[in-house]
């Protein structure tokens, strides 16, 4: 490290602090919440109240009930995302074959991910299962699960993975059948307002005071909060099946243009 | 409340913003080795420390969900997916 760059860092750190000691006031947040705030955790689980999401995890409420559309919105657009990584490796991995199984690390290695990978995929599925009781939910429970595979690829090649039954298509189907059902998730409500002949709304979750409409807040004993749950279920599907897919895609392009350099 | 090296009393909110300050610390220093090194895969390793000690910033900050999603993209998949970019090209950046 050259005196001149220390002298920048030291220089930059301390005029940061400086600039915070002065401005301190405004960055420490105040004791009073602001109206909207006092709304959402007034009503967030809250079973006397007309507007409650029956959620105790206020975040995952806002998110997909409050808020519902833009999170549908983000969705569409890591889909649209992926699908435009897939168009572009489209011929690179259609005339991939599967090849033998025998890459990878160590033993040693293979054996601990053989342990690991099923409780990082128990832990993904208890992070976006209890989404709406705990902090938590569909994104990072999916990107939790993607995780695994993403190990056993690196650890075992993704030959392994492939020939484990792993493949894009059905990473794709899975990944399709998880945005269709946020889709119908999310228009649930309205269907059943449809059928019963009753006013309802689309991304509708617990029945509102001029519409009856709605989803149940509790199967049995256990509180699932209406659509939170499925939609916290189909997310994290979307995500691991969608991460896994890019992953397989941006090994195989390597493996298939090392074949190509080799045939030419 | 707890006491300080001195005897006085110092709230927990105090202590927090504390080991927020070091944690920020820290992070600027991973954040700097990262931009430094000329071996992408520690520069990759680098981030991931980075990310490590914005997960714990953000814990800090009541914001247990963002934790929750910027621990597995942030340590396991952004490196994962620069990792296998890496293995493309040159693993050592040139001058």
């Amino acid at each position: 490290m050259k005196p001149s760059e220390v002298i920048t860092i030291v220089s930059l750190v301390l005029s940061i602090a400086l600039l915070l000691t002065l401005a301190y006031v405004y960055l420490v947040p105040s004791t009073s919440v602001r109206d909207l705030a006092v709304f959402y955790l007034y009503t967030t689980y809250n079973p006397v109240e007309k507007y409650t999401a029956y959620s105790p995890e206020g975040v995952t409420a806002i998110v997909w009930d409050y808020r519902g559309l833009d999170t549908l919105f983000e969705t569409a657009v890591f889909y649209l995302a992926l699908i435009a990584g897939l168009a572009l490796a489209r011929r690179l991995f259609a005339e991939t074959t599967v090849s033998s199984a025998r890459a990878g690390l160590s033993t040693i290695v293979k054996t601990v991910t053989r342990l690991t990978a099923p409780m990082i995929i128990a832990v993904g599925a208890s992070i976006g299962l209890h989404g709406h009781l705990t902090p938590g939910g569909g994104f990072q429970g999916g990107s939790t699960i993607a995780v695994a595979p993403l190990l056993i690829i690196v650890i075992f090649s993704v030959y392994y993975l492939l020939a484990s039954g792993l493949t894009t298509n059905k990473m794709l189907a899975l990944r399709s059948m998880g945005l269709a059902g946020i889709g119908l998730t999310a228009i649930s409500a309205l269907l059943v307002g449809l059928l019963k002949g009753e006013h309802a709304y689309v991304f509708q979750n617990m029945p509102k005071p001029d519409s009856l409409v709605g989803l149940p807040s509790h199967i049995g004993e256990f509180l699932i909060s209406g659509t939170l749950w499925f939609f916290n279920l189909f997310e994290a599907m979307a995500v691991a099946a969608g991460f896994t897919m890019a992953f397989i895609v941006l090994l195989l392009v390597k493996e298939v243009s090392g074949n190509e350099r080799r045939d030419h | 409340m707890t006491k300080n090296f001195v005897g006085e009393s110092v709230s927990p909110e105090a202590i927090t913003y504390l080991v927020m300050a070091l944690m920020s610390l820290l992070s600027v220093l991973a954040v700097y080795m990262a931009i430094k090194e000329k071996d992408l895969i520690k520069a990759v390793i680098y981030s991931a420390i980075q990310s490590s000690f914005y997960a714990i910033l953000y814990y800090l900050l009541m914001a247990p969900d963002i934790a929750l999603v910027y621990l597995p993209v942030g340590v396991g998949l952004i490196p994962g997916v620069l990792i296998i970019l890496i293995s493309k090209t040159e693993r050592v950046e040139k001058d």
